[in-house]
């Protein structure tokens, strides 16, 4: 399979904190891949680190084939990774439309007002709530439109840091089967999440990350004895 | 009744200079979290400039002149706030928040001490251009001066209401003011708003300085500064961060402060006069920081700092 994503030897440390310790990693064009494991493990810096947020120490992060070393996060935006923040970060003074429209904000085509029309399709609560401050949404509403914001940028990757955090569990089934429709589409995606189960449910292939290395990668983890053990409580 | 109308009308005229001046504060503040204290100085810049262009262009017909005198000092003060965005405060991004403020003053005093070497220390005196007449208003008087500042004052405001509000830049100030790493993933150079942030500041304020310069047909190097307090307060006022509260308090101050010196002599019994005027501008400043620290109209000031 052809990697859209590529990430090798990738070393990330801030403040004295090794944080990833040289991890290898590939998203193949329009897979579903999940990135588990518990607190800390540098998930959430992996995924900086491909957004362009965070500096690589060392060690390379390629897409579609371009080495993006040096190159700006806002850059990557245009050449289409999405990273969709632990926390979210929606604009909250900003309206639903107006935070969808920032998600467009690298795009100057005329499909815009399309796309719009796309996300209020895929999530129809936020239809009703467009014109509302972002920030007086429920948390999965929140969810809903940052995830909704991030597809209006066109990514060819869309990368989401814990998007089950602190929703109720109906809304978290919400949000996976999005995730899930979203994939159907073609996209290429890379999750990560505390929940591993439902993440290696969704997910094509994983990868478990622990104190900044990958210790287990493939296809079929829900089955392994080692993933039960640490990740799904038996 | 006479008086009390001429010092709403002063108020206005004085509140609307504090208001574009205001607007300045409030934006650098909004997106970066920083007072800059050498705006004031780019409103002096912005009349100085005004007034060498205009004695440059002394044989031009005013309806030239002028114009081109002002977009002089826009541009100026254009570049001169980007200028001062990259050498004084980008540098210091993310250092302590003491630093960038100690560098602000440091600017405020190079601009000030260069500008009274280019234009000395005397006052210049701004041309009259045009026949100044001045129309009464049930009793009271306003001027052509005064009159074309008002309204250029709010055409101003509204302009950058609909840019803030209704355009793409206006809606990415907005983003990057409330979450700069959010804003940079949906694409946003952070950089270049800020910069685009200290340029339109800069631009209203060049305005400001040509309005205050012609309303008083004075320039001076020393001007920016008193001005620059005052509109730091009227922007603490409203609601430092809040663009309506900078446009908000700028106007009260204003009514405030010509409210004040027309009164104050007679409720002291001619004790104290109207040279107490500065006064009341500080006594509000101390009463907001007292009683509501995050002005009229401002919101959730612990979550900034």
């Amino acid at each position: 399979m052809s990697s859209l994503l590529e990430v090798k030897g990738l070393k990330i440390s801030y403040g004295g904190i090794r944080a990833v310790r040289g991890i290898d990693l590939n998203v193949g064009e329009g897979e579903l891949v999940a990135l588990i494991g518990s607190n800390g493990a540098g998930k959430t810096s992996t995924l900086k680190a491909i957004a362009g947020l965070l500096p690589a120490g060392s060690g390379e992060v390629n897409f579609d084939g371009k080495d993006m070393n040096g190159v700006e996060a806002s850059r990557r935006v245009s050449m289409g990774i999405a990273l969709v923040p632990e926390g979210r970060g929606v604009f909250s003074r900003l309206s639903v439309s107006e935070n969808l429209l920032m998600g467009a904000y690298s795009r100057l085509d005329a499909g815009i007002r399309d796309d719009l029309q796309r996300m209020y399709d895929l999530f129809p609560r936020l239809v009703e709530r467009r014109d509302q401050l972002a920030g007086t949404l429920s948390g999965g509403e929140q969810q809903m439109l940052v995830m909704a914001r991030a597809l209006m940028s066109r990514p060819r990757l869309l990368m989401l840091d814990e998007p089950s955090m602190g929703l109720a569990p109906l809304m978290v089934k919400k949000i996976f089967e999005t995730i899930k429709e979203v994939a159907a589409q073609g996209m290429s995606i890379l999750l990560v999440e505390q929940n591993a189960r439902l993440a290696l449910q969704v997910a094509d292939r994983g990868y478990v990350m622990e104190a900044g290395s990958i210790t287990l990668s493939g296809a079929s983890l829900l089955d392994s004895d080692a993933v039960r053990r640490a990740y799904l409580g038996g | 009744m006479e008086i009390f109308l001429q010092q709403i009308i002063n108020g206005l005229v004085q509140g609307s200079v504090y208001a574009l001046v205001a607007l300045g504060y409030t934006m650098v503040y909004g997106i970066l979290g920083l007072i800059n204290f050498a705006h004031g100085e780019v409103v002096m810049m912005g009349a100085m400039v005004s007034l060498s262009a205009l004695s440059l262009m002394a044989g031009l017909p005013p309806l030239v002149s002028l114009p081109l005198s002002l977009l002089l000092a826009v541009a100026f003060c254009m570049l001169l706030g980007y200028g001062i965005e990259r050498i004084a405060y980008r540098p210091l991004r993310h250092a302590p928040r003491l630093a960038p403020l100690i560098t602000a003053i440091g600017v405020s005093i190079v601009l000030q001490n260069l500008a009274m070497l280019i234009w000395g220390r005397d006052y210049h005196s701004f041309p009259q251009l045009f026949a100044n007449h001045a129309h009464r208003m049930a009793g009271a008087i306003i001027n052509d001066i005064q009159l074309a500042i008002v309204v250029a004052a709010f055409l101003m405001m509204a302009g950058l209401m609909l840019v803030v509000h209704r355009t793409r830049l206006g809606r990415a100030m907005r983003a990057v003011a409330e979450n700069q790493h959010a804003a940079q993933l949906m694409g946003v150079d952070v950089n270049r708003v800020v910069s685009v942030t200290f340029m339109m500041g800069s631009a209203l304020a060049a305005v400001a300085g040509v309005m205050v310069s012609a309303n008083y047909g004075l320039a001076h190097y020393y001007m920016g500064f008193l001005l620059g307090l005052k509109a730091f307060t009227a922007a603490v006022l409203g609601g430092i961060g809040n663009l309506r509260g900078a446009m908000l308090g700028g106007l009260l101050l204003g009514l405030i402060e010509s409210l004040g010196a027309g009164y104050i002599g007679d409720i002291t019994g001619g004790f104290m006069g109207s040279q107490y005027q500065d006064v009341f501008a500080f006594l509000v400043l101390i009463a907001v920081l007292i009683f509501r620290p995050s002005g009229l109209l401002g919101e959730r000031l612990a979550e900034r700092a």
